[in-house]
């Protein structure tokens, strides 16, 4: 007798079998549960010149903890320990939560996210997975423009816009940055406040909306808010001295080929203003991006194989002296120009091995470098 | 004495549920999946379904002709479970892939049809990987390969239920 039950049949069925096979369905709905994952990445990297030794450190060691409480309510965070351990008085080392947010789903098309979360700009700062990017070190345009990991506490929405077009958004309220922590070389990344005892004097927007189908991601991402944090020199306002960012970027995958490119504006309003009271010598505007092409050898070499050997060339042109204030002077050192290449191999795609090449130069030609790394890193 | 009862009880609970990918957690709504089935075959659809190896799988035939077979599972993402259907036809090779309910912060393209298409026509002898013959999304990547591989298993357990006279 075939084992198909008409439909009529089918709840006897479950009744019968059910009971002794399967998981009662109030079990099935009522389900709660907890996951561990993570991501984590060794380096080394030995700086130019032969007497100069290298250095090994373990870069990150990420714990994702992620709880759903219902099918509608999940929890995730991750909690990072950067080089290998903490030590009182000494340089390095942090322990930090990157993420901690509540989603609660409402439909495909609208979560409501409250928490600590990621800005949604660009591309590594949502997706830092070391296997997830080429070279060893996240790109310098993606620590000194957008100051990855950038997070902050806030409330959002986040979901697919109805119609199935592949269009997704998210838009965040959150505490914004203070205009205290910006400098010249390092753009706004003193700044963040990373959900620490955060003021919300200057509650800031950021949001993306992304377009993606089979080999092609697209977004763009913003960030508007005041950073004055009602210091008596730069004013009270919510928005007063506020920082302005739009950036744009894309993913192409084809056949062995990936390209990937990002760019990036930052207006700091009153630069005039922030120098002066903090004596610094943030730029008026940041700019710039990176472009980066990518080849897999084994389509080629071994076109059986699934392991993947990518071979990338990135550079990156950025300027955090764009344009200055009144009373500042441009340094032709923030004009950053890094070339990388390197190697990427990945036996399964959660696991790489890199190698890399690395030349710092600016404008200025003053304290130019070059680095070589190696690194493994894998997430889960 | 009545000591060894109940771990021996435990034991006997824990060989009885099956492997993640088909219970792991959430269900679809039955509504969901009946729209999905007359999306997929049309409509007038007479719907069988028989629990093999603890799950359900369904048998879609219109009048006397057998239309294909579908089952819902569920495969862990990067956190949650993704619920989706395979729709095969009578020789097994795909008529679709649906996403019925997904759970993950990110990735959510996949339910999309542009990266669904790409399965239909494919049978249990396709390699189905992706980055070979299932082209994948940047920044969907846990959902790409985690949805991928298990369509892949659900195909190979339709092919050897076949074989086994259970379909």
């Amino acid at each position: 007798m075939s084992p198909f039950a008409s439909q009529s049949l089918r709840l006897a069925c479950l009744f019968l079998l059910g009971s002794a096979v399967t998981r009662p369905a109030a079990a099935q709905e009522a389900a709660e549960r907890t996951t561990i994952g993570g991501y984590g990445e060794v380096h080394y990297a030995n700086a130019s010149g032969p007497r100069t030794p290298g250095e090994v450190n373990v870069k990150r060691f990420v714990l994702f903890v992620a709880h759903a409480f219902s099918d509608r309510i999940t929890f995730r965070s991750e909690l990072e320990l950067e080089d290998t351990k903490l030590e009182g008085g000494q340089d390095g080392g942090e322990v930090a939560l990157e993420q901690l947010y509540l989603d609660y789903r409402f439909s495909d098309a609208a979560t409501l996210r409250t928490g600590l979360v990621l800005a949604p700009i660009g591309i590594i700062n949502e997706t830092h997975e070391p296997p997830a990017f080429n070279g060893v070190a996240r790109p310098l345009f993606d620590r000194e423009v957008i100051p990855s990991t950038w997070r902050d506490i806030g409330v959002g929405m986040a979901g697919n816009l109805p119609g199935g077009h592949g269009l997704n958004y998210r838009v965040f309220l959150v505490s914004g940055l203070k205009a205290e922590g910006f400098g010249g070389s390092t753009g706004i990344r003193g700044g963040r406040q990373e959900g620490k005892e955060a003021s919300f004097a200057n509650p800031s927007l950021t949001g993306r909306l992304e377009w993606a189908r089979p080999g092609l991601r697209l977004g763009g991402s913003f960030w508007y808010g005041g950073t004055a944090a009602q210091d008596s020199a730069l004013g009270a306002g919510t928005f007063e001295s506020p920082v302005f960012l739009v950036s744009a970027d894309a993913r192409y995958d084809v056949g062995p080929f990936a390209l990937r490119g990002v760019v990036a504006r930052i207006a700091v309003n009153d630069a005039k203003e922030i120098n002066a009271r903090f004596g610094t010598d943030v730029g008026a505007r940041i700019e710039g991006g990176y472009l980066e092409g990518a080849v897999n050898l084994l389509h080629f070499l071994a076109p059986e194989s699934r392991h993947k050997l990518n071979a990338f060339l990135r550079h990156e042109r950025y300027n955090l002296h764009a344009a200055v204030p009144a009373g500042t002077a441009t340094n032709d050192g923030y004009a950053r120009r890094n070339t990388a290449v390197g190697l990427s191999y990945k036996p399964l795609w959660n696991v790489v091995f890199k190698g890399d090449y690395q030349l710092f130069r600016n404008r200025a030609a003053r304290g130019e470098s070059e680095m070589v790394s190696l690194g493994v890193g894998y997430q889960f | 004495m009545r000591a060894p009862v109940l771990p021996l009880l435990l034991l006997v609970l824990a060989a009885t549920i099956p492997p993640s990918d088909r219970l792991a957690a959430q269900a679809a709504p039955p509504a969901k999946i009946q729209a999905a089935l007359r999306r997929v075959y049309g409509g007038d659809l007479r719907t069988d379904s028989a629990l093999i190896d603890g799950a359900t799988v369904y048998r879609l035939a219109r009048g006397d002709s057998l239309l294909g077979f579908a089952q819902v599972r569920n495969v862990k993402g990067k956190d949650q479970p993704i619920t989706f259907m395979v729709a095969t036809d009578s020789a097994l090779h795909l008529r679709d892939i649906d996403i019925l309910v997904y759970r993950e912060a990110y990735g959510g393209e996949i339910a999309y049809e542009p990266w669904r298409r790409q399965f239909r026509g494919k049978g249990p002898s396709d390699a189905l990987m992706p980055d070979a013959d299932i082209r994948g999304i940047s920044g969907a990547t846990i959902s790409v390969h985690a949805v991928t591989a298990a369509v892949r298993r659900t195909l190979q357990d339709l092919l050897r239920w076949r074989a086994e006279g259970r379909l």
